[in-house]
């Protein structure tokens, strides 16, 4: 039997004065990638940003726990350092802070939460500059500012070069496919393949099945109106597609 | 000597009471027209005028004497006690003060020393200047520096301050001129002490296809103000960056007066402030394009992060303008960090506090790394990391151009 990894229940989520996210219940097992399909506005984006503790949401009901615990009051840091990472639909840009600085402490201030050692420069380049090679990023990106200037495809790599970097136990990635060619979809998910090792869970938010080409889903939920409406195998995919979410205006 | 007592007498009992030259004459009329700096000073109203004009001051004048040769110019209290060889060094006095200043500091600098430091740069070059700084309470100390340029040349000064002042006043400053077809990179770091009054009051001067780059960069718990006035001839450039770092009760920052006096001349005047504690950071720069200025490239903007609720930013871009071809802009902003990048480091596990001084740091990195000579640049980075964190904290990521 798998082990639950992250449990939510009956999660209901406020941005401003409006409820998103209505009494959301999902178990995510433990290496297993979960898909979260939906409409426009059904509230996928809410949920990835209630799991890594964004400023933007209230959380007015329910709970989140990871591994056991509760972590609805944890800061968004400590999320980070017990192992959720989240990949962002919209990475921010952060201009004068240098990519490979930022990384290398977010590195560190994981390992040393985890009883391990630092990483010293040269450590953490040789390992760095093997992952952007992987990952098809010019060597250039980890000279400069923290996604500043990077196109959209870059800025998904550089989400994908930290999530290796960081070695999390659960990865949630936002809409990691919007706005990616051919081929960096493909590095992208061949990235996020390498991380698969049967103890990871992913929690994969997309609007398209094209990236299931690449990533395997072990289940399929439908999120529709703030709620939870469906939970089936890969096969839920070809039937979306062919359906659409009409299917579920009368559950 | 209180300075605000200087504002009731005549020009000639002014300079009598400075022990200074008839030849002063002139700057000791312009000085009782603008009058000592007061709350109701243009050039004053956001700084702390109490320490400079309502304090009993003796006057401290430097001691001309003989100087060694060293890689660095190094000036004591006032006195050059080293210069490098390839420049040249005089102490004389100087006559070609900027006649249109609107600093009254400025001419009672010019006033109260009789003599000048005057470096002469004949061939492109770069050297360092540092300012010892050692006065004690109740002293003032006032002392200048004139850099001439020769056409053609580019040179790089980086100037810092070793700034052991004590409720003191020092009024010192700068007449660079950049020649015609001359460049002129000219960095300033200063990390002010914590109970001093200083006041740089500066005039440049850009003569035709003359580019005078100016970063400055202030760190402050007390108060501490540079003003300028720039004079751009024509096909000029200048350009002035300039990063504030104040905390404490300080009241910190530039005042200045850019004039775009020849045609198709270019000014970009930007400004990054950090304002801490009860501190209060002050831009309040004027733009002039004369009538003569037809084609001018004028833009100035300044943004501020008020890390305390307590802080305070006195912005006040303007721009002067009596023509109509040109292109010209300016803009303000005043506000907290970012949410959206704070949230963004901690979502990789870095601490707030952390993640917060990251984001200082880069807002200042953007000024700092737009200098073009690396060796500064590192420098730089080194004293606004000791100023902000209290010691150098960045180690090398080997990342850079040369390393990669």
């Amino acid at each position: 039997m798998s082990n639950k990894v992250l449990t939510i229940k009956d999660l209901k989520v406020k941005i401003g004065d409006k409820e998103i996210l209505k009494g959301l219940n999902l178990e995510l097992e433990e290496g297993k990638v979960h898909v979260i399909m939906g409409p426009n506005g059904a509230g996928k984006s809410t949920l990835s940003k209630t799991i890594v503790g964004h400023y933007d949401v209230e959380v007015t009901g329910g709970d989140i726990t990871y591994k056991g615990n509760s972590i609805i009051e944890a800061e968004p840091e400590d999320r980070a350092l017990e192992g959720i990472f989240m990949s962002f639909q919209h990475p921010v840009e952060i201009p004068g802070v240098n990519n490979t600085y930022f990384l290398r402490t977010a590195v560190n201030a994981r390992r040393t939460h985890l009883g391990q050692e630092e990483l010293n420069a040269a450590e953490f380049l040789k390992k760095m500059r093997v992952l952007i090679e992987e990952l098809g990023m010019k060597n250039e990106l980890i000279s400069r500012s923290l996604n500043e200037g990077f196109s959209g495809g870059e800025k998904k790599r550089n989400e994908i070069l930290q999530m290796m970097m960081l070695e999390p136990e659960v990865i949630i990635l936002d809409e990691i496919d919007s706005g990616l060619d051919i081929d960096a979809l493909r590095d992208v998910s061949e990235g996020i393949n390498k991380m698969k090792d049967g103890k990871r869970s992913f929690l994969v938010i997309t609007h398209y099945s094209r990236i299931l080409d690449y990533i395997k889903p072990d289940y399929i939920h439908v999120l529709k109106d703030g709620q939870i409406v469906d939970t089936a195998g890969p096969e839920l995919v070809e039937q979306l597609e062919k359906e659409g979410y009409a299917q579920y205006e009368e559950k | 000597m209180r300075l605000e007592n200087l504002n009731t007498v005549d020009a000639n009992t002014l300079l009598k009471e400075l022990n200074a030259s008839s030849s002063k004459l002139e700057e000791a009329e312009a000085f009782l027209k603008l009058k000592a700096p007061s709350k109701k000073s243009e050039a004053y109203r956001y700084f702390e005028t109490d320490c400079i004009v309502k304090k009993d001051y003796e006057i401290v004048t430097p001691k001309e004497s003989t100087f060694s040769s060293d890689k660095d110019l190094i000036i004591e209290n006032g006195k050059v006690v080293s210069a490098p060889s390839s420049v040249t060094v005089e102490i004389k006095e100087f006559t070609q003060t900027d006649k249109e200043h609107f600093d009254s500091l400025y001419y009672l600098s010019h006033i109260i020393c009789s003599k000048v430091i005057v470096i002469s740069i004949n061939e492109s070059l770069a050297f360092n200047i540092k300012h010892i700084l050692t006065t004690q309470k109740d002293q003032l100390l006032s002392y200048r520096v004139v850099v001439l340029t020769k056409a053609n040349t580019h040179s790089t000064i980086y100037e810092t301050i070793d700034d052991k002042t004590d409720q003191s006043l020092v009024i010192g400053g700068y007449d660079i001129t950049a020649a015609k077809d001359a460049t002129v990179n000219f960095v300033t770091d200063r990390n002010y002490s914590k109970s001093g009054c200083i006041v740089f009051s500066n005039s440049y001067r850009v003569e035709e296809n003359a580019t005078f780059n100016l970063y400055t960069f202030d760190y402050a718990s007390n108060n501490a103000l540079t003003l300028f006035r720039a004079q751009l001839q024509e096909r000029a450039n200048f350009n002035a960056k300039h990063l504030l770092y104040t905390r404490d009760k300080a009241k910190s920052g530039t005042v200045s007066q850019i004039i775009h006096r020849g045609q198709s001349s270019h000014s970009n005047q930007s400004t990054k402030n950090i304002l801490d504690d009860n501190s209060r950071g002050i831009f309040d720069a004027l733009i002039k394009v004369e009538n003569s200025g037809k084609y001018t490239v004028a833009h100035q903007n300044s943004k501020a992060i008020l890390l305390n609720e307590g802080a305070y930013m006195a912005s006040k871009p303007q721009l002067e303008i009596y023509i109509d071809d040109l292109e010209a802009s300016h803009g303000s902003t005043t506000g907290q960090l970012d949410k959206a990048q704070l949230l963004y480091l901690q979502s990789r596990g870095i601490k707030v506090e952390e993640a917060k001084k990251m984001l200082i740091l880069g807002f200042a990195n953007e000024i700092i790394d737009s200098i073009d000579n690396k060796e500064i640049a590192e420098k730089v980075h080194a004293s606004f990391e000791t100023a902000y964190y209290g010691t150098p904290k960045i180690e090398c990521m080997q990342t850079c151009d040369t390393c990669l």
